[in-house]
């Protein structure tokens, strides 16, 4: 059993300045570890914060109070070891698909010239993507764009990956599919994840672990190690299992009473 | 029932019709009403009719036929034009007609016209260029480093407030009455503009490439020079085109006030002989040089940017 020493939370806070000069309460103190290879889903009603926590470990935020640690080393800003996958699709338009994956690699120096086309390659591949090596990013779907933005972020070879509702913008069909493909690559890789969603689904069917945050300020209300209770080997049958089902509905349940609970603090506020 | 097979059908309908395209398409519109499947079966398939999408809201054609739509526009004007004054409604001293400005023309290329073209597109082009090369850099910088922006922002504001015929005595004084003056007045009427459009089109590069870049290992330096230029490119490109004939503008000013060469020079000396076909050919002149780079540049931008397609 791994230790959950690979991402660690000490004491993160988070706040924003508002408009009128206030402070405004994102993230309460978080302490929380990931294991190294985990399959780590955050949940929370939206807005909730669960990306700000996020992207505090991509070290594109910076946290008010506290550190967070990636191999005992203090995160300080972004970089290679940290891949980060957007909902919006930030593949580069201005080159193929293959060329975005290239771009992955741009600036690794651990691996020569012809290495870096072959790893390229072997991405392009991973993701099912070889027929459309060259075309240019427009030309192509939005499932697509998405599986050139994992592929280009795992040819960076980062230590963790961090995706924030990357299957959002897609239709049901196209998402169940490249939720499975995730899946496989994240088995084939050993990569640790850590994805933020509001799928309730999708977070049950991904997971080895969901970590259900409260509403804004965020802290964690639930953390569900679901990689013992689901089958090692998730199919899209899982979702008729019983287990799946009582995740699911705890999930659910769990989000939906922080949802009413601000709803109604949000009418006596008004009132 | 299958939309080719049942245009293709029509075509056949109204075939003595194609050569008039707006009879041709409301006529086929009313056939096609009426046309089923029991139109009359194709005997080759034949490219359905992009003319009709001209008048369908929102709709998109093929480029060769807006190639033709627009030189209809010119055709009609011209063809106004002939009529007001061959049949005497306004006096040639006001509206020449388009011959007498033909006529004009040749006489000033006669006269050494190219050459007055060729310095008014050098000015151009060196001020455009001196223009170009400063506000690239600055403002990909000024929209990169507040810095830069807070300290250049509101100086470039204000000069950029400043209308340029206003700065004529200056330029005058400060560089002379040779081409440094000329330069200097469309630097200062373009570069001001520029530099602001450019730093505008570097900020409108989604804040997800430049987090994209970051988190696969890009520095500063290969950030604005691989994701950030690349990605405001196209957008640039478009900024340039549109400053560029600000450049015009401020061209005709410089060589109106103080030139012994180049269009605007011509076009005024004309002006003070009365010579209205000379005048007219001037200003045609320009617009022919501005319609034919910015369809240049234009060409450019679509074969350099195809993957925006």
């Amino acid at each position: 059993m791994p230790t959950d020493r690979f991402i660690e939370f000490h004491g993160v806070t988070k706040s924003f300045r508002d408009p009128r000069g206030g402070t405004i309460e994102v993230v309460l103190p978080l302490s929380l570890g990931i294991a190294e290879g985990e399959f780590v889903v955050f949940v929370g009603p939206s807005g909730c914060g669960k990306t700000t926590v996020m992207r505090m470990v991509g070290g594109l935020e910076t946290p008010s109070a506290g550190a967070i640690t990636l191999q005992g080393r203090e995160i300080a800003g972004p970089s290679r070891e940290k891949g980060m996958v957007f909902q919006s699709y930030s593949s580069f338009p201005w080159l193929t698909v293959l060329g975005n994956v290239r771009f992955g690699l741009k600036y690794r120096r651990d691996v020569s010239a012809a290495d870096k086309e072959r790893i390229a390659r072997r991405y392009l591949e991973l993701v099912k993507l070889t027929p459309f090596a060259d075309f240019y990013v427009n030309r192509i779907s939005g499932g697509m764009r998405q599986r050139v933005a994992i592929a280009r972020t795992l040819a960076a070879d980062p230590l963790v990956l961090l995706m924030d509702e990357p299957f959002g913008a897609l239709d049901a069909l196209t998402r169940e599919r490249l939720q499975q493909q995730l899946l496989e690559l994240q088995k084939a890789e050993r990569k640790t994840v850590i994805f933020v969603t509001h799928d309730v689904d999708e977070a049950v069917f991904l997971a080895d672990r969901i970590i259900v945050f409260s509403a804004r300020p965020a802290r964690v209300l639930r953390d569900l190690r679901v990689g013992a209770e689901l089958p090692a080997e998730r199919t899209l049958d899982i979702q008729e299992t019983p287990a799946f089902r009582k995740l699911r509905h705890e999930v659910l349940s769990l989000i939906r009473a922080e949802e009413e609970r601000t709803e109604a603090a949000e009418l006596a506020a008004a009132s | 029932m299958s939309r080719g097979l049942d245009r293709a059908g029509t075509v056949r309908a109204v075939g003595p019709d194609v050569r008039d395209p707006v009879a041709t398409a409301s006529k086929r519109a009313a056939a096609e009403a009426g046309a089923g499947a029991g139109a009359a079966p194709p005997a080759a398939p034949r490219p359905a009719s992009p003319w009709r999408d001209l008048f369908r809201f929102r709709a998109r054609t093929r480029s060769d036929v807006e190639v033709w739509v627009g030189i209809l526009a010119f055709v009609i004007v011209i063809a106004g034009w002939l009529v007001a004054t061959e049949l005497e409604f306004v006096q040639p001293q006001f509206l020449p007609s388009p011959l007498a400005v033909v006529e004009a023309w040749w006489g000033l290329f006669q006269n050494d016209y190219h050459l007055d073209i060729g310095i008014s597109i050098g000015r151009v082009w060196v001020a455009f260029g001196l223009a170009a090369a400063i506000a690239i850099p600055l403002g990909v910088l000024m929209s990169s480093y507040r810095a830069v922006g807070a300290f250049s922002e509101p100086l470039i504001d204000f000069v950029r407030y400043l209308p340029v015929p206003a700065l004529v005595p200056l330029t005058l004084i400060w560089f002379g009455i040779d081409e440094g003056s000329k330069v200097a007045l469309l630097w200062i009427g373009t570069f001001f503009q520029l530099v602001l459009l450019i730093a505008d089109d570097a900020h409108r590069v989604p804040k997800e490439f430049i987090e994209t870049g970051r988190t696969l290992g890009a520095a500063d330096r290969a950030l604005m020079k691989d994701v950030l230029f690349r990605a405001m490119l196209p957008n640039m490109v478009d900024s340039l085109r549109i400053t560029l004939g600000w450049c015009w503008t401020y061209l005709l000013i410089a060589e109106i006030v103080a030139s012994n060469s180049g269009i605007g020079y011509e076009l005024w000396t004309a002006r003070r002989y009365g010579k209205t076909p000379e005048v007219f050919a001037g200003i045609l002149t320009i617009g022919i040089i501005g319609l034919v780079s910015d369809q240049l540049i234009r060409a450019g931008h679509r074969r350099a940017f195809r993957y925006l397609g």
